[in-house]
């Protein structure tokens, strides 16, 4: 990276920037009241005053220009007003459109004007539809409010002489670019923008696939050379940096701003570019948290560009995330959508798979608590005295219980709609039809969450009580009840000697399976969403591998306390899929093994694989072609994504001793990386334990006959349950509500 | 079927060997290195390390035909990412009669022994001639300091290299430096002229001192007691290897490795 670009990225960590954003609300309540605007109107009208409000900042040597400077976002309607707007209905999260992505290709392409044209031509055809000539009005006041915007920033950049600033945004978003530089500039306006209009977690879709056309043109003219793109590239990234701060998510950092390399196209070709292994050189080169890169990969990845990819990974950012094409593909395919759309999926926020420009899916609308549905059914059964069968369909009906309650809930789902999102979707201005009303695909997504301790659970009670019968029913009953207080050598033993998800067992792993099976059913069987889409199953967790443990004001899903895997109440579960934490594994090859066992068709909303490296594992340029190697056996199990993370023990605990000597330190929490001195001390404390886990003491899981130290006899006392303090996470900045 | 005893099991050890490799450590050892920093591999038998975390047993006895059926189950894998099985320890030779055990079961894989030397030498060719690649240590050549540094002669190690060196199994020499210790000018020139003109030698790979050597012993109820100043840089001075036309390189010795 070159001094500009370095003093840029120093300068923005610095918050230099922030010198010029203001604190005052824009009212744009009273106007919207007294021109008695609907809601879509109000939509618009946000998009133009907050357009219409921003300063212009150029700063020197700045070549991809905008700094958000208005820092709030207003409501729209008064809250006895938007209570009454959403009365009886369901909003999801902050209410917006959020974690959806669009579809940059085609507006690049077009160009706003274009887009304004097409929203035109509709008005005139769609004349008598008073609904449809709204709604394109107001997309294309949202258009022309952007065009504005970008017109003050080219007479600004005139004025003080920057007449290559102002050239670019002469020509972008209006029109298609003829650069690079336009195509980066055009992206950075609008993906702001949409940031301005109240929208969240906004992807950033196949990004080496839609512009590369841009780059090859320059690099064959001659207009630009490789370092000289490489320069812009490193620029336009670390803008993604600059209002991320702004960004509402449930932890700082949590912001969506995900970025998709390689895979095949939509005809099935490889799509892998130069710019594939440019971006990965520059995120290298930049190690900053945004964007957050993704990579889809195939059993025949070329091992070159997943070694790039693994320097990346060493580097510690947490990313790239990997997505298996030869999975993901059939997956998406089986769950309706067509093959060309398939080959072009992308990642909403973190990694739920999402179509760009055609995806109107809430491919997070909860999660599945499958420790909480296994607990309710060990503890029904064993009082029964049922045996394990019985206990599994009390598991099946409780998935399906906890799936209906979701889905249920979302059948009164209200979308607020989003004119100005609706510009960069296919249909929208075609069709006159606002973005909330629906695309070609609006499933909504459910995780499943904190899977190996439930799988983990069904086994050590399968093993020990009916088995092994070493366990008695009561025994286990009384230890699940009181917090294993008393039942301190029961505890270990199941800690200790149960089988564990992550050691290609397959007698906890065919559960895991199972418990996987039993949701995808119950999705299944659900049917339609409400929407005219279907409910899609995923193996994430997101936040509630702490939320299901500990709890959470307002939160549906159940909260276990202890379970039968020897877990302890309050103590979070694993991220994603990875082995529960404090289960000692003997490394990644037995970890992919036993994930490879899942039917990934099944459940294809996403959700990787978790695996944490030590920084040591990083020797010399041999080993990081092994952890490429490492990648591509992922790819060739059948698994579908991995995430791998790689960080230094001391190095975080001297973080969270001395922060402020660790400022840049990045980790990855669940699907996003961020700072990890700005995150709340249980997130850190769980990445540290995470990590203490992975690279700690030496462990022997081999299959090995030996005679149990339980004793059931000497543990018969029981105390009373001792509910603990549960501690409460900083829920997402509501400042949003009422939109 | 016998069974051995063994202490960890690794997968994914990418130092420890070419490609992708899965390592086992045998429990048991007849060397008492000052630096060593896996003390729990010294006995055979198993043992409680204590610490923040609760006690655990390291040590289990596993069946041959166990073991193998685990190796097997990753062997296409190991295969197609050109690396293969690792018996380290503790040291492997002790249980030579297991490792053969395992060996003879395994499906096709690449088999690297990670060894002290110090073993009967009809024990060791008996193991080395299953092995495909050998990690071979040469700590000290003054047998009086190999003596006080380790407990034990190093004239079977010795013996064993040209042993080693006659069998036409390919290895590598590996040399832990310990400051002021081994990494002194007169042993590192002493190790290259016992290497010069033997047969079948890759390289040298120099191993530098780790400082969190002592991390396990007080949770075994030992005490780690350094006579060297741990602060102190190593003398890696290759010198002494390339001037022998020997080709060799440097690097950090990690808690999982052997010896």
């Amino acid at each position: 990276m070159n001094s500009h670009l370095d003093k840029l990225r120093q300068s923005i960590r610095n918050g230099d920037h922030k010198r010029w954003r203001r604190g005052a609300e824009l009212d744009i309540l009273s106007e919207c009241e007294r021109e008695g605007l609907s809601w879509v109107q109000r939509s618009a009208r946000l998009t133009r005053r907050m357009c219409e409000a921003e300063q212009v900042v150029i700063e020197p040597g700045e070549r991809i220009v905008f700094t958000r400077t208005v820092q709030d976002v207003p409501g729209l309607y008064r809250p006895a007003d938007w209570k009454r707007l959403t009365q009886g209905h369901k909003l999801h999260e902050l209410g917006p459109i959020s974690n959806i992505c669009a579809d940059w290709g085609m507006v690049l392409e077009q160009g706003l004007l274009g887009r304004r044209a097409i929203a035109e031509t509709t008005r005139e055809t769609r004349a008598s539809d008073c609904e449809a000539v709204e709604f394109l009005d107001c997309a294309v006041d949202t258009i022309d409010a952007v065009l504005a915007l970008a017109d003050r920033y080219a007479r600004a950049a005139r004025e003080i002489g920057r007449s290559d600033v102002a050239a670019v945004l002469e020509r972008v978003p209006a029109h298609r670019p003829r650069s690079f530089h336009e195509a980066l500039q055009f992206l950075r306006l609008c993906h702001a923008v949409l940031w301005m209009s109240g929208h969240y977690h906004c992807g950033l879709g196949r990004f080496d696939q839609y512009m590369w056309p841009y780059l090859e043109a320059d690099l064959k003219s001659g207009r630009l050379d490789e370092p000289g793109a490489e320069a812009l590239l490193a620029e336009f990234f670390i803008s993604l940096n600059k209002d991320s701060d702004l960004y509402p998510g449930v932890q700082q950092g949590d912001n969506g701003q995900s970025l998709m390399l390689g895979g095949i196209r939509r005809d099935g070709t490889c799509g892998v570019n130069p710019l594939t292994y440019m971006a990965l050189r520059v995120a290298l080169d930049v190690s900053m948290i945004d964007p957050k890169i993704n990579l889809r990969v195939t059993p025949e990845t070329d091992v070159e560009l997943l070694a790039l990819a693994a320097k990346l990974t060493q580097r510690g950012l947490g990313f790239p995330q990997y997505s298996n094409d030869a999975v993901v593909i059939p997956g998406l395919v089986k769950a309706g959508y067509d093959l060309e759309d398939a080959r072009d999926y992308t990642v909403a926020a973190c990694w739920e798979y999402i179509i760009p420009g055609k995806g109107m899916e809430v491919v997070n609308i909860g999660a599945v608590s499958l420790p909480a549905a296994v607990h309710k059914g060990i503890v029904e059964g064993l009082a029964k005295g049922e045996q394990f069968d019985r206990i599994l369909e009390h598991v099946a009906d409780d998935i399906a219980a906890q799936v209906k309650t979701l889905a249920d809930a979302y059948r009164q789902l209200l979308l607020p709609p989003a004119p100005y999102y609706s510009v960069f979707m296919e249909g929208p201005l075609e069709t006159g039809r606002d973005l909330s009303l629906g695309l070609g695909y609006n499933n909504h997504g459910i995780h499943g969450a904190a899977s190996s301790s439930a799988a983990d659970a069904l086994a050590a009670v399968q093993k020990m009580v009916f088995e092994q019968k070493q366990v008695p029913r009561t025994d286990l009953l009384d230890a699940l009840d009181s917090n294993y207080q008393g039942f301190e050598s029961l505890q270990r033993e199941l800690r200790g000697h149960a089988p564990k998800v992550g050691n290609n067992d397959d007698s906890v792993d065919t559960l895991l399976r199972w418990l996987f099976d039993q949701l995808a059913d119950s999705c299944q069987s659900y049917g339609d969403n409400g929407r005219g889409g279907r409910l899609r199953p995923g193996s994430g967790s997101a936040m509630y591998y702490v939320w299901l443990a500990q709890g959470h004001q307002g939160m549906p899903e159940p909260v276990v306390g202890a379970t039968a895997d020897g877990r302890l109440q309050g103590e979070f579960f694993g991220a994603n899929l990875a082995p529960s934490p404090r289960t000692k594994v003997r490394g990644p090859i037995s970890v992919l093994q036993s994930y490879s066992k899942l039917d990934y068709t099944r459940i294809c909303n996403g959700g990787p694989i978790t695996i944490e490296l030590a920084d040591s594992v990083f020797r010399d340029a041999e080993a990081i072609r092994r952890v490429a190697m490492l990648i591509r056996t992922f790819a060739q199990l059948g698994c579908q994504q991995l995430q791998l993370n790689t960080l230094n023990v001391d190095t975080l605990q001297d973080a969270k001793r001395h922060p402020e000597r660790h400022k840049n330190l990045i980790v990855r929490v669940w699907g996003w990386s961020g700072y990890f001195c700005e995150l709340a001390p249980e997130y850190q404390d769980q990445i540290v334990e995470r990590h203490m886990y992975a690279l700690g003491e030496p462990t022997v899981a081999v299959q090995v006959k030996e005679i149990s130290r339980y004793d059931s006899k000497k543990h018969r006392s029981c105390t009373d349950h001792q509910p603990s303090d549960l501690d409460h996470i900083r829920q997402p900045d509501g400042r949003h509500q009422g939109q | 079927m016998i069974t051995g005893s063994i202490f960890d099991i690794k997968e994914f050890a990418v130092h420890d060997g070419p490609g992708i490799r899965t390592t086992v450590f045998l429990k048991g050892c007849p060397l008492r290195c000052a630096w060593c920093h896996n003390p729990e591999g010294w006995s055979s038998e198993p043992q409680v390390i204590s610490s923040s975390a609760g006690d655990r047993t390291v040590g289990q006895a596993v069946r041959a035909d166990d073991l193998a059926e685990l190796l097997n189950g990753q062997a296409p894998i190991l295969k197609a990412n050109e690396g293969g099985v690792t018996f380290s320890g503790g040291e492997p030779l002790m249980q030579g009669r297991f490792v053969v055990e395992v060996i003879n079961r395994l499906e096709g894989v690449h088999v690297l022994l990670d060894t002290s030397g110090y073993a009967d030498g009809r024990e060791f060719c008996l193991v080395v001639e299953h092995c495909d690649l050998v990690h071979f240590d040469l700590k000290v050549m003054d047998p009086v300091l190999h003596q006080r540094l380790t407990g034990q002669d190093n004239a079977p190690i010795l013996g064993n290299l040209h042993r080693l060196a006659d069998l036409g199994v390919p290895y590598v020499i590996r040399v832990p430096l310990v400051p002021g210790i081994t990494d002194t000018d007169a042993n590192l020139a002493a190790i290259a002229e016992a290497l010069q003109d033997l047969p079948g030698l890759i390289r040298v790979d120099l191993l530098t001192y780790n400082r969190a050597a002592g991390g396990k012993y007080r949770g075994m109820g030992m005490t780690f007691k350094p006579t060297w100043d741990e602060t102190e840089t190593v003398n890696a001075n290759t010198a002494h290897f390339t001037d022998a036309g020997l080709k060799v390189s440097v690097h950090g010795l990690r808690m999982t490795e052997g010896h």
